[in-house]
């Protein structure tokens, strides 16, 4: 009798959970990489210009985790990314992780210690959801993460705040920039754009 | 008389809400206070449907634009320096109790909105906070309700409880001057502008423009500069303005609240 039931507990939790038994849940997931990411930025041994490089790449190494920029910048361009070659997927590719490092970091910079706390996980298919708020001078702003589950690991593609999605507002920059320049004018946007970075002082 | 025009304004926006259709926010979501969205509901990016209905109604693009550009000479040429100037002069503190000394005033109109918006919760934290500010806070320049008590400024405005009413955006606004906006918040701000207890107070015109020139750089002073950030960050700035200012809007109305400070 008991092992009858051991068993069928085995078979159940196997047909019920076919994924959710390997995978850590995605909130689990994304904790130690904003952890990782709130301590570099508060770590005061790599504050200021002299090591700007060296933070930055620790972020980048940090970021790259539990971020995937690659499907943002998939997501970003829509169907487009249908259009074109494999090449121009490549060059659109590299400049867009450009971009989005340059997005990031510079956004990142403007932590400075606040509290953010995990509200709850919503879980759908392949996709899953994070809520967040982060304390900014005792107002809770919520923050959303959006997850893609690839590899048996939860990878974030979309940031929500306040109702304003990171891909949702490129994606609409983009289609006006395609609208009246086109697939070529929207990589000279984007190398422009990642040059004034290169360029700029306050860009981490 | 004017109490009397006031009171034509809500039934004018019930007229407005018939020509512009239900707002885009659904209706459930809009009753469902403090809940947190739901961001899976639909993958446009799956369906592979990308269509541009999604974006935000601006036929007056061309307009729009043109006093983007304008708006941007003026920031660049004339208010960043004035806030500049004016951030050198006073410090930082001083500017905080400014800030804190317009929001006090401005609670009235925080308070009747939401009533409107039936968050009885937070009209009593207004009702609280203006009482402990006005007495404690030395006519409103100190925030012992946020730093004592820990009670946060409630923000609600006209163009929020409209869309809690579930008026419709409108078309998409840029305002010289005062930025991104649509039909509806451009009314919101309107009537909140009428509703201001400092005009039955017997300012003269003079006075009220002065009042609202310093709380405009006073506020530009005190918060981040997102313009700034957001010019730095984008492909096409306005744009991604004008996305982000209906996607904040919307969600502001379906979250009901918020804690910011209100002018």
């Amino acid at each position: 009798m008991k092992v009858r039931t051991v068993v069928l507990f085995f078979l159940l939790s196997v047909f019920l959970c076919p994924v959710g038994h390997a995978v850590e849940s995605p909130m689990a997931q994304l904790k130690p990489t904003l952890k990782s990411l709130t301590d570099l930025l508060s770590d005061e041994r790599l504050k200021g210009d002299a090591h700007r490089a060296e933070r930055r790449s620790k972020i980048m190494e940090a970021i790259n985790v539990g971020f995937d920029f690659e499907e943002m910048s998939k997501r970003i361009l829509g169907r487009t990314w249908q259009e074109i070659s494999a090449e121009e997927r490549e060059l659109f590719t590299r400049q867009m992780i450009k971009l989005l490092e340059n997005i990031y970091v510079g956004k990142l910079e403007s932590y400075s210690g606040q509290q953010i706390d995990f509200l709850e996980e919503r879980v759908k298919g392949k996709r899953a959801q994070v809520s967040t708020t982060i304390d900014n001078q005792g107002a809770k702003i919520p923050v959303h993460y959006v997850l893609n589950l690839t590899d048996s690991k939860w990878m974030v593609y979309d940031i929500n705040i306040e109702g304003v999605s990171l891909v949702g507002n490129y994606r609409e920059q983009f289609k006006s920039i395609l609208r009246t320049d086109k697939f070529a004018g929207l990589m000279k946007v984007i190398e422009e754009k990642n040059r004034s970075f290169e360029k700029g002082k306050g860009s981490l | 008389m004017r109490l009397r025009t006031l009171y034509a304004v809500p039934a004018l926006l019930c007229l407005w809400g018939f020509v512009l259709g239900p707002s885009p926010v659904a209706p459930t979501a809009a009753m469902a206070a403090n809940a947190t969205p739901d961001l899976l509901a639909d993958d446009d990016y799956d369906n592979g449907d990308d269509q541009d209905g999604v974006g935000v109604a601006d036929p007056l693009e061309p307009w729009n634009r043109a006093v983007f550009v304008f708006n941007d000479k003026l920031y660049i040429w004339v208010l960043n320096p004035v806030k500049n100037v004016y951030a050198e002069a006073l410090p930082r503190d001083v500017r905080g109790c400014i800030g804190n000394f317009v929001s006090n005033l401005a609670s009235p109109v925080v308070l009747v909105n939401a009533l409107l918006q039936g968050r009885f919760d937070d009209a009593w934290t207004v009702v609280s906070r203006f009482g402990i500010n006005t007495v404690l806070g030395v006519y409103g320049f100190g925030d012992p309700a946020a730093s004592e008590f820990a009670m946060l400024p409630p923000s609600a405005d006209f163009g929020q409880t409209l869309g809690r009413y579930r008026m419709g955006a409108g078309i998409y606004l840029y305002w010289p001057l005062f930025g991104p906006s649509n039909v509806r918040d451009t009314i919101g701000r309107v009537g909140d502008y009428a509703a201001n207890p400092l005009n039955y107070v017997g300012l003269n015109s003079d006075e009220r423009l002065g009042y609202s020139g310093t709380a405009f750089v006073n506020r530009m002073s005190v918060e981040p500069d997102v313009y700034a950030d957001t010019k730095k960050y984008s492909l096409d700035p306005y744009v991604a303005i004008r996305q982000a200012y209906s996607d904040y809007r919307n969600a502001r109305i379906s979250r009901g609240g918020g804690s910011e400070g209100n002018e």
